[in-house]
């Protein structure tokens, strides 16, 4: 288990410039705990403020990843884990592409930007995204099986697909929001860490 | 008959009852247009299976409905010589998502694949037809569990009925009833179609015909054909289709008939259309008509035009636009000589479009540092992660030495708009500190080049259209478009 302050610096190292409010809702901590945590970092140097957003210092990020091995020492050595992190991994080629295939279209065999003119075409896309949905609910409970905050990564999931479904397209790929995929990337990111893994692309 | 409905051109169905698909049959029939012989299974059968099994006397029907297929077609279903072969298709009366998609090429087995074999004198065909029928089978009906096929294809045509009726109540058709306010009762009819065969003789073939030119909007017809070709194989890339002219000169009489019902279905749709047909031994056959994807300049371009034609009005002529593909059109641009005798100090896949100049950076800190400074900078990583966000906001364009089109990198750059252009390889890092500019079709240049910005009063057919909109009172081509922001 973290302690609050390593969980609120990890869940900042994932979340780049976040207020306490954005790094609570990744961490599952109370917004009071995360700004009392965060408010200590930049007292103490670990951490830097700038126009309401936190962000660690180069030293404190590398104290933090040094210390990984041992924060992640049991879901490294959990095969029930490693086992839903794999089939995560299974899963990803797939959402990069379904995301791919929402961002851009073919035309008349050239990829153009999807100008989102053909609700026929999108409606496919976020059927794919539900498909895959399913596919990956398994492998979220089985992290959180290992982990238990994990579990708000896929309560996120499920909100975006929610609202992408009820027709508001932004919560597919969207960048300034909890769209589905801002949420499945920090959950890689997330994973990555925990796995000590490096990022392909 | 209860269940089930012949499509015969005599009388235009009820839509509720057969669904926009077999609807849209019954129009082009009714307009003397050649379509493939069909029947439907409407939505009252759907309704009906809802309570918890098949309608009594649903199979019967089907069978009587194959009967006449048959008749229609001079082919039997099931055997040879001259197989029948079907396409099933699910279609409520309000387009849907999440419903069964389509299944084609039901009917083949391996006595059926011999027959075809023969007929065609292509084993190769017949091999592939029984294949691509096995593996849409698989993933759409068996939705990929390792379950075995239904014997006979009588059966796997029942199966592919209760399959489009079990659709009905997926996860997504449910939510998006329940999010549009659509009635769970209305239900899915299922169109079951003969396939016509463009692979028979010379004079048979297939192909795809826009009523205008997607590209650039121009009012003259587009097309590409196929002699002697299954419709797939145009789709598919593995083949060069020929221009129409080779259509015309191969079946003159079937060519004639296709621009004729260009024109009918253009006019009766006042959209572009996308046309997909096969010419079966000289006769034509459409398979299908909708309006057209077009690039955005021919978006705007057909919207002008058609409103001058008098198909639509100009409040229907601005609506059709979209704020992203004006987006699209004002891009900002290299000029046309910008780039003469310059050699790319990098080039890789190009992952989102746009032009933008800058300088270097390799750190998404520093990019956003100097970002927020006032400098125009161009991040260049490794490859991104969330980490990098930050800096991506902060970026003019974006490169990367790793990954490709569907990578971390590429997606978040479109969501953003900022050109993009990834797996250059690992020299790219060595531009740090340099001045580049970045051309997201997949080339970075040395220096800030020559740039254009269009802006809508200038463009000749934009300022048309936002005139339209201006007049209406509507301000939707004034406010900066902000692709990020609506769609992410």
């Amino acid at each position: 288990m973290m302690d609050d302050r390593t969980l609120a610096f990890h869940g900042l190292a994932i979340k780049r410039h976040a207020d306490a409010a954005a790094v609570a809702a990744l961490t599952g901590q109370s917004i009071d705990t995360v700004t009392q945590e965060l408010a200590a970092a930049v007292a103490t140097g670990r951490a830097i403020e700038a126009r309401g957003g936190y962000t660690l210092t180069p030293l404190a990020r590398v104290a933090l990843q040094a210390n990984y091995a041992l924060h992640f020492a049991a879901p490294r050595a959990d095969d029930a884990f490693i086992q839903a992190y794999h089939g995560f991994e299974r899963i990803n080629p797939d959402l990069k592409q379904i995301i791919t295939d929402w961002q851009t279209m073919e035309v008349r065999g050239e990829r153009r930007t999807n100008d989102h003119s053909d609700a026929a075409y999108d409606d496919k896309v976020i059927d794919r995204l539900s498909t895959l949905h399913e596919r990956a609910e398994p492998v979220l409970t089985g992290l959180s099986r290992g982990i238990p905050r994990l579990k708000i990564y896929a309560d996120k999931l499920e909100a975006a697909l929610d609202k992408a479904e009820g027709g508001d397209p932004a919560w597919v790929s969207d960048i300034h929001r909890d769209s589905y995929h801002t949420v499945w990337f920090e959950l890689h990111e997330e994973l990555l860490r925990i796995m000590g893994r490096e990022r392909e692309e | 008959m209860r269940w089930t409905l012949r499509l015969d051109g005599a009388t235009l169905p009820d839509r509720a009852m057969v669904g926009g698909k077999a609807w849209s049959i019954a129009r082009m029939l009714s307009f003397g247009l050649p379509v493939p012989p069909a029947f439907v299974v409407t939505t009252e059968a759907c309704r009906a299976y809802q309570e918890g099994a098949m309608p009594p006397g649903l199979e019967a029907e089907i069978d009587a409905g194959l009967e006449w297929l048959e008749e229609e077609t001079r082919r039997t279903f099931g055997r040879g010589p001259s197989p029948l072969l079907l396409s099933v298709r699910s279609g409520a009366a309000i387009s849907m998502p999440g419903m069964m998609d389509t299944v084609l090429n039901l009917g083949v087995g391996d006595a059926v694949e011999a027959a075809l074999a023969a007929e065609t004198g292509l084993p190769e065909f017949a091999r592939d037809t029984h294949h691509r029928f096995l593996d849409l089978y698989r993933t759409i009906v068996l939705k990929g569990e390792d379950a075995p096929l239904p014997e006979s294809p009588r059966e796997q045509l029942i199966a592919a009925v209760r399959a489009v009726f079990d659709s009905w109540n997926s996860r997504r058709a449910r939510k998006y009833r329940q999010h549009n306010g659509i009635d769970d009762a209305i239900g899915t009819a299922v169109t079951i179609q003969a396939m016509v065969f463009g692979n028979l003789d010379d004079a048979s073939g297939t192909g795809v015909l826009f009523s205008r030119n997607p590209s650039t909007g121009e009012r003259v017809p587009f097309g590409e054909y196929l002699a002697r070709a299954q419709g797939e194989d145009v789709v598919s890339g593995k083949f060069t289709p020929q221009p129409l002219s080779a259509m015309q000169a191969q079946s003159p009489t079937a060519y004639e008939d296709l621009l004729r019902a260009s024109e009918k279905l253009e006019t009766e749709a006042r959209d572009i259309q996308d046309i997909e047909f096969t010419v079966q031994r000289g006769k034509l056959w459409l398979l299908q008509s909708r309006s057209a994807k077009r690039a955005p300049l021919a978006a705007v371009r057909v919207a002008i035009e058609m409103t001058d034609e008098g198909l639509i009005d100009q409040t229907e002529a601005v609506a059709r636009v979209t704020p992203e593909q004006i987006a699209e059109v004002l891009r900002p641009r290299l000029t046309a000589d910008a780039t003469d005798g310059l050699t790319p100090v990098a080039t890789g896949e190009g992952a989102c479009p746009g032009v933008a100049s800058g300088v270097v950076v390799a750190s998404s800190d520093e990019a956003e540092r100097r970002g927020e400074a006032g400098e125009d900078v161009i991040l260049v990583r490794q490859t991104t992660s969330p980490e990098d966000v930050h800096g991506m906001i902060a970026a003019r364009a974006i490169v990367t030495a790793q990954g490709g089109a569907t990578s971390h990198a590429a997606v978040v750059s479109r969501s953003l708009g900022r050109p993009c252009v990834v797996g250059c390889g690992d020299g790219v890092m060595a531009l740090a500190g340099t001045v580049v500019t970045v051309d997201g079709d997949g080339t970075v240049w040395p220096g800030a080049l020559a740039m254009e910005v269009p802006t809508i009063d200038d463009h000749p057919l934009l300022r048309r259209l936002a005139d339209w909109a201006r007049a209406a009172g509507d301000a939707r081509f004034d406010r900066q478009p902000a692709r990020q922001a609506a769609h992410g």
